[in-house]
């Protein structure tokens, strides 16, 4: 018997019995389907994530910040991450680039629009790297002291302007608060001098211990809260106009964060330099850090919370990471992040491919069941077939087909029925994720990988099926199939 | 045992146990059948017939006793050689038709091939062939429900002859027809071992066994009925092969 005739004949039984086929069939399709999908949404999510890794070349990516910070359970402290850190940072072996993460928060008039927002400093090199190289229009600015800046497509529609910002001027204001607006306060505050203020003080009762220390007190008290409101009152404005030259697209997860506008380093420098910004949070956050003014002043004795490195493709992330955290610093590697959710997805995709598998055998009970009913029915058949020369295996072969014909065809339409429904259900998230205004993602991703295991598993398991209800058929007497009744 | 012999038994017993009872289905048996015989089986009902056909192509096994193929006992062989044996050499036609019901009658004929290595077009060449020698040329996409019992019976008569094998057990061939049908049934047969067929008819129809068949073997309760003189009567008849020719 030729693997045809076995076709054949297989085929030929399937389209003669259809309700049964049918219904045993799509057993295995549903079940089928069900892994498919799912495991095309793992796919889909691996992808996506893959994609953004590649597209942002974080696998050659590191960030560092100072051990012991504000994320550290370290109790030791590590060194200072200063300008003279990002150079001993440089030096390692394979890093192509280190930039900080520098951000502000400043006003922007846009056209007609002025808003709030913050900006980042980078330097020129770094928008070559791929993490800044997606811009979605424009050019990224031509060096560290170009009177240039990119914004976010976020921020233009904020600002109403969507499209046709490129050449737009930006006018970029900082308000920064700085000792000597503190000190003027101190001296002069609502009209009154500390002039005025000491002639109140009665010089000739300064003999009395009492009134001597409760005066000293409310005076020093005084003025501690004079400086404090002028400092915080009395800012400077410090503004720039720039030109916007590019558009990217915003990225606000996690690590990978970006803010809304990127001015080049040393243009942004005058900002970063001036002194203590005027948001209250970034005040705390330095005051914490127990150097409010002078390091902030002095370009050379800045600290960094963040530093990102960019190395060579050629050399592996375990290596940089070890040198950074060599150097005394934390390190976060991408590259094994990334390993991480890569180690998730497979455990994932176990987990769903073992419930697949319990859906796809109760599946299989169908086809055995189909397969002995067939037996029953077939009986005068197989004992021609066994008159005509057919050997154990023929007969075997005959039903391994067959049930095997039925996961061939359950598993290709239970593929493509898998397919189908991603498709749909993709294209309801995307309509929701438009509504929401989010960027659309692809959720699925059928790869030939997922197309292949499915059909290996789907056509296996109802080959297994077949070998019980097989083994059956071969033990047929073929005596009594043919006594005539 | 003489070169001529071709088919041999030897106290051939099928015997079924049921219950504490032995139905002895076959009983001692003892025949040979020379190379290109033509032999009759007649007995009544029950008395072995088709046991004994079943024995002597392999499908089923003796309770004891030997079954010979030119000399080579059917025990010694694997079942995969005894399905090698009927593939190439058997063809078997039962009382019953035992056609496949959802096939046409080429279709039919063709499952003859299944098993013997002939390229698909050469079977649908070969079948149809032979369907049309049987007369049934315009029945070839009937299906065996659409068929007359005449017809059946010789499509599947067809479907035992058309790979040429060498042995052709007939059981009953012409027991569910009419005279007329049976006539022709029995004429194709005695064609058949004119061309060197070796046949072994089991019959009810004596008249038909004595026509056509050059031996006549008698069984009664699983048992040869020695009281005949079968062998006597074949030697009687030595023009019995030219005078069948049709
Ligand atoms: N599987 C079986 N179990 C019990 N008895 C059987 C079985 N098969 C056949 N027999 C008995 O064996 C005897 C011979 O049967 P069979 O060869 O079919 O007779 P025939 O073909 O001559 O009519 C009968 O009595 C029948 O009842
Ligand atoms: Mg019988």
């Amino acid at each position: 018997m030729t693997g045809r005739d076995l076709f054949v004949i297989s085929t030929g039984n399937l389209l003669r019995m259809k309700l049964r086929t049918f219904l045993t069939t799509s057993g295995v399709l549903i079940a089928i389907a069900a892994f498919v999908a799912m495991l095309s949404f793992a796919a889909g999510n691996q992808k996506y994530v893959e994609e953004e890794y590649l597209r942002f070349g974080l696998f050659t990516t590191i960030q560092v910040s100072p051990r012991g910070g504000s994320e550290g359970a370290d109790s030791s402290r590590g060194p200072r991450l200063d300008r003279a850190a990002l150079d001993r940072l440089a030096a390692i072996p394979g890093v192509n680039l280190v930039y900080p993460y520098e951000a502000f928060t400043v006003r922007v008039k846009l056209g007609d629009t002025v808003l709030a927002s913050k900006a980042q400093a980078l330097p020129a090199t770094a928008l070559r790297t791929r993490f800044f190289a997606t811009l979605t229009s424009g050019r990224p600015f031509g060096s560290d002291s170009s009177r240039q800046i990119l914004v976010s497509d976020e921020l233009m529609k904020k600002a109403g302007r969507p499209d046709s910002v490129l050449g737009l001027r930006a006018v970029v204001s900082v308000r920064v608060s700085t000792p000597d607006s503190g000190l003027a306060h101190v001296l002069m505050n609502r009209g009154e001098s500390i002039i005025d203020r000491l002639r109140r003080i009665r010089t000739d009762s300064l003999g009395n211990r009492g009134y001597r220390s409760r005066t000293i007190r409310s005076e020093i008290h005084a003025a501690m809260q004079r400086f404090m409101e002028g400092f915080l009152q009395a800012q400077e404005t410090l503004t720039d106009t720039l030109t916007v030259c590019g558009v990217y697209h915003v990225n606000r997860s996690g690590r990978l964060r970006t803010e809304e506008m990127v001015i080049p380093l040393v243009t942004a420098a005058r900002f970063n330099n001036a002194g203590m910004s005027g948001s209250p949070s970034e005040m705390m956050a330095s005051l914490s850090s127990g150097s409010p003014f002078g390091e902030s002043r002095d370009a050379s004795g800045k600290t960094f919370s963040l530093v990102t490195i960019s190395f060579d493709p050629g050399v592996l992330s375990t290596t940089i990471r070890d040198s950074v955290e060599a150097l005394g610093f934390r390190a976060f590697s991408f590259a094994a992040q990334f390993e991480q959710i890569q180690r998730f997805f497979l455990a994932f995709d176990m987990a769903i491919g073992v419930i697949g598998l319990i859906a796809l055998v109760t599946a299989s009970l169908g086809i055995v069941n189909t397969m002995v009913m067939s037996i029953t029915e077939r009986r005068k058949e197989i004992g021609v077939l066994r008159a005509l020369g057919a050997n154990d295996l023929d007969i075997r072969a005959l039903f391994i087909v067959e049930s095997g014909a039925i996961g061939l065809l359950g598993t290709s339409l239970g593929i493509f029925c898998g397919w189908a429904l991603t498709r749909i259900v993709s294209m309801v998230a995307r309509g929701y994720m438009k509504g929401q205004g989010l960027p659309e993602i692809e959720l699925f991703a059928l790869p030939v990988w997922l197309i292949l295991i499915a059909l290996g598993i789907g056509i296996g398991v109802s080959v297994l099926a077949g070998i019980y209800p097989a083994g059956r058929a071969a033990r047929v007497d073929p005596v009594e199939a043919l006594r005539n009744e | 045992m003489t070169p001529a012999c071709y088919l041999q038994t030897t106290d051939l017993c099928r015997h079924y146990e049921r219950g504490h009872r032995v139905v002895k289905a076959l009983d001692n048996v003892t025949i040979s059948i020379a190379r290109g015989e033509f032999v009759g089986i007649v007995g009544s009902s029950g008395s072995g017939k088709t046991t004994l056909l079943n024995l002597l192509a392999g499908l089923d096994t003796p309770t004891s006793g030997v079954v010979d193929l030119d000399g080579v006992p059917l025990s010694s062989m694997s079942r995969r050689q005894l399905a090698a044996y009927r593939a190439a050499k058997v063809g078997m036609v039962f009382q019953s038709f035992n056609l496949i019901a959802h096939y046409t009658a080429l279709q039919n004929v063709e499952t003859a091939f299944y098993f013997t290595g002939t390229q698909p077009v050469e079977r649908r060449r070969l079948a149809a062939e032979m369907l049309e020698r049987l007369g049934l040329a315009d029945r070839a996409t009937h299906r065996p429900s659409d068929l007359s019992g005449g017809e059946q019976q010789r499509v599947a008569v067809a479907r035992a002859i058309v790979k040429k094998p060498e042995l052709l057990f007939a059981d009953e061939p012409t027991g569910n027809l009419d005279l007329e049908n049976a006539g022709q049934i029995a004429s194709l047969l005695t064609m058949l071992h004119g061309e060197g067929l070796t046949i072994i008819m089991v019959t009810h129809n004596l008249e038909l066994a004595g026509q056509r068949t050059q031996r006549i073997i008698r069984m009664q309760y699983g048992r040869l009925d020695r009281g005949d003189h079968s062998d006597a009567r074949a030697d009687a008849r030595p023009d019995a092969r030219e005078g069948a020719i049709p």
